[in-house]
């Protein structure tokens, strides 16, 4: 095998004009794999990254998202009081009753409005969001018309910048922190206290509760202390479960895209290896005719120009690969339809993504080596060495 | 021209390599031709949107209502000439997973606002007399099978509408007569969600029609000086202002497809670009032999580049073609109804085709530049 590989290989190498166009066919398209699915990839990061698997979420039964649950507020002291519910240093329970409603902000980009989604919290929300780190100021003091904002919606959205005052809900509402969630979509959020939202958007009761447990084995004990009480109407999932739930629409619809173009792209790619591997092999029809005369099998032929292909489709890869990874990291914003409001998210390109794109450009190589390849075995010895 | 028998037979030379040449140019024209018609799609409900409505929108967000005290205050603005309203049901037909829009409108002020929606007589008047009725698009009623006089329910996704199901009759199947109405949608009476709600009363946005299209924007800042320091701010903007903030929210499309178009052109190039060099290739005695009997270089160029150009136009049309039967608007529907139907168009496969040359006359350049410069001697000399 190895002399046969390593001719193959740098045989390749001799026609490297060649040889260099079908990879970078393929590398576009492996770039075009990577960055599309980096942006599903990041969407769905964004939102999952907001689930803790330490923390459940209650909405009201047969709810799918918060905008359409509600929990009433006499509802709130019976969560609270489980024994499933973490308490903090001072006794209190680490529970969050929320508020989700979406405002319209000028887009700092275009100066168009976006929706922004608005959340009411309780007061001990950075308790059980402990991935909440403030860059800037400090928590919103409750009863205070203070909020606090997520760095990316305070970088893409209008006057959202430390001390300057908001207007909505018929109120004025002064940012006196920001605040960085590890990339979750809370980012894109605005923080206030849900006891003065509620009145401002004509609201009687909460949306959802979130709720830190007192470990993350308590929530089947906790769901099932939920349901045995008649008095709340309440459903919990594990808060991360929630969160990849709300991606699943627009996610899907990211891949799909992503999916649909790639593969059609690839067509075009393997057609171009196509052409170069039987290319390959016509000009190397003698070469072929001596290996074969020298007692190499059809079998080792087929496997040793389908490797050709497989490695030049590889080289393609990585170069795809490395023309995608700048984007990795770089911010963009999506409408979330489940939500109804923008989220931004970056760019994230996973290991996992890369190593999926290079089998992508094997299976491009493998699949546009596999005729030429046959091609190249079933030549007849005796009319190969006659050839020029 | 006298030369289109020698670019003619050198395509066929390597007859698989050109099929498949044609067929990467056609797959990069197809997929340039959908991306197109995704965005023309946005473009065009700006585009066809009416210059004369007004949509009125409360300021904090579209997702809270307003009372239905505003339609009359709009009504005696100087210069509207008609106002309707409507609201979001956001209800669940089946399962969540099928969406599309559905209305609670006032139906006759409605139709009036919207000549765009078509119906027939019969089923404009089975409509209004039934409280329960509702008409669907055709994009919308071929998704689900439904015919005129179909019993549908819709369990309501939002709780202002309490948590009873709303069953519905099909009273007739619209069709449009423009792209500023989609044809996914669902409408229905206003008065028949008003009823059930918890809340009563709720409008979700008002549309109102200016009599003269160029004070638009005055009778819009009117609308909203009425309004202003109470408790229901509004915001208004023209039809055409309003699609355009809509599309704007979905994302950044122009540059995501955008980049994506670019890289197909580019995938393009590599491969028919690498084709047309290894045909100049294996050609090199023959070229030189021709140059022997007095083929000036310009007509080895020539003769490169238009079988480029051939080769590439012959994928454009095939590849426009299969756009336009394959991608319809039906098709681009079922992605939910945020993207607005609209299949590919004539249009669309012309610049295909213009792509296709660009890309045929891009990819021959430079092996026809090495053809058109071959020395003959060394050319000749060579064996292979």
């Amino acid at each position: 095998m190895g002399l046969i590989t390593n001719y193959n290989l740098r045989s390749m190498i001799v026609r490297k004009g060649t040889a260099a166009m079908t990879a970078m066919g393929i590398a576009m398209v492996v770039a075009v794999f990577v960055m599309t699915m980096a942006i599903a990839q990041g969407f769905r990061g964004a939102l999952v990254a907001s689930g803790s698997n330490d923390n459940a979420i209650l909405l009201r039964k047969g709810s799918t998202s918060e905008t359409v649950s509600a929990v009433l507020k006499p509802q709130l002291p019976l969560i609270e009081s489980m024994p499933q519910v973490a308490r903090s240093a001072d006794n209190h329970p680490l529970a969050s009753p929320e508020l989700v409603v979406i405002i319209s902000l000028p887009r700092t980009s275009d100066g168009q409005p976006a929706n922004v989604p608005l959340r009411g919290v309780g007061p001990r929300a950075f308790e059980v969001r402990n991935t909440l780190q403030f860059v800037e100021g400090r928590r919103f003091t409750p009863g205070m018309q203070e909020i606090n904002v997520g760095k990316q919606a305070a970088i893409r959205f209008k006057g959202l910048t430390l001390g300057s005052d908001v207007r909505f809900g018929n109120a004025v509402w002064k940012v006196v922190g920001v605040f960085t969630a590890d990339d979750a979509s809370f980012e894109s959020e605005v923080w206030g206290d849900v006891d003065l939202m509620m009145p401002a958007f004509q609201r009687d009761g909460y949306q959802s509760v979130t709720v830190k447990l007192v470990d993350p084995s308590a929530f089947d004990s906790f769901q099932a202390a939920v349901g045995n009480d008649p008095r709340l109407d309440l459903k919990p999932d594990r808060e991360r479960d929630y969160y990849e739930g709300q991606s699943a629409t627009t996610g899907a619809l990211i891949r799909v895209f992503a999916i649909f173009v790639t593969a059609i792209l690839s067509i075009g790619a393997v057609f171009g290896a196509v052409n170069t591997m039987y290319a390959a092999v016509a000009y190397r029809t003698r070469e072929i005719g001596t290996l074969r005369a020298l007692g190499f099998s059809r079998l080792r032929i087929v496997t040793a120009f389908l490797a050709e292909s497989v490695a030049l489709a590889l080289v393609g890869g990585v170069i795809g690969c490395m023309i995608a990874l700048p984007v990795h990291g770089l911010s963009t914003g999506a409408m979330n339809m489940t939500s109804f409001s923008e989220l931004a998210f970056k760019f994230r390109i996973t290991p996992g993504l890369l190593v999926g794109g290079l089998l992508f450009s094997a299976l491009m190589g493998a699949v546009g080596g596999l005729l030429p390849a046959l091609r190249a075995a079933r030549i007849p010895v005796a009319r190969a060495l006659r050839e020029i | 021209m006298k030369f289109i028998g020698l670019v003619l037979k050198s395509a066929r030379r390597s007859k698989r390599r050109t099929a498949l040449t044609v067929l990467s140019v056609a797959m990069a024209v197809f997929l340039f031709s959908a991306l197109r018609a995704v965005l023309q799609g946005f473009d065009a409900v700006s585009a066809a949107s009416s210059a004369q409505r007004l949509v009125t929108i409360r300021s904090t967000s579209m997702i809270f209502p307003m009372p239905t005290s505003h339609g009359e205050i709009i009504r005696g603005t100087a210069g509207v000439q008609d106002v309707t309203y409507a609201n979001w049901f956001g209800g669940i037909y089946k399962d969540p997973k099928n969406f599309f829009g559905q209305f609670a409108v006032e139906p006759e002020s409605y139709l009036r606002m919207y000549p765009e929606i078509l119906l027939t007589p019969e089923e404009k008047k089975a409509f209004l007399d039934d409280r329960t009725g509702c008409i669907v698009g055709d994009g919308l009623a071929k998704k689900y099978g439904w015919t005129s006089g179909d019993k549908i329910v819709l369990q309501p996704g939002i709780p202002t509408y309490g948590s009873q199901d709303y069953p519905f009759t099909i009273r007739g199947i619209y069709r449009t007569s423009s792209s500023a109405v989609d044809n996914q949608s669902m409408m229905f009476h206003w008065k028949y969600a008003d009823e059930r709600s918890i809340v009563k009363g709720q409008v979700g946005w008002y549309v109102t029609r200016v009599a003269d299209p160029d004070r638009a924007a005055q009778v819009a800042t009117t609308i909203d000086q009425k309004f202003a320091n109470s408790p229901y701010e509004t915001k208004t903007d023209t039809e055409q202002q309003f699609s355009a903030q809509f599309a704007s929210m979905l994302g950044n499309l122009n540059l995501l497809l955008g980049s994506v178009a670019l890289a197909v052109v580019l995938t393009t190039l590599f491969v028919a670009g690498n084709t047309m060099a290894m045909s100049v290739r294996e050609r090199t005695t023959e070229i030189a032999v021709m140059r022997t009997l007095g083929f000036p270089s310009s007509t080895i160029f020539m003769l490169v580049v238009g079988e480029g150009v051939l080769v590439a136009i012959v994928g454009g049309v095939i590849g426009g073609l299969l756009a336009r039967a394959l991608i319809s608007a039906e098709m681009l529907g079922l992605a939910g109804g945020f993207i607005p139907a609209f299949g590919v168009t004539n249009a669309n496969v012309v610049v295909g085709l213009g792509l296709s040359l660009v890309i045929g006359l891009l990819a021959a350049v430079i092996p026809a530049t090495m053809a058109s410069r071959l020395k003959i001697v060394d050319a000749l000399r060579r064996v292979a």
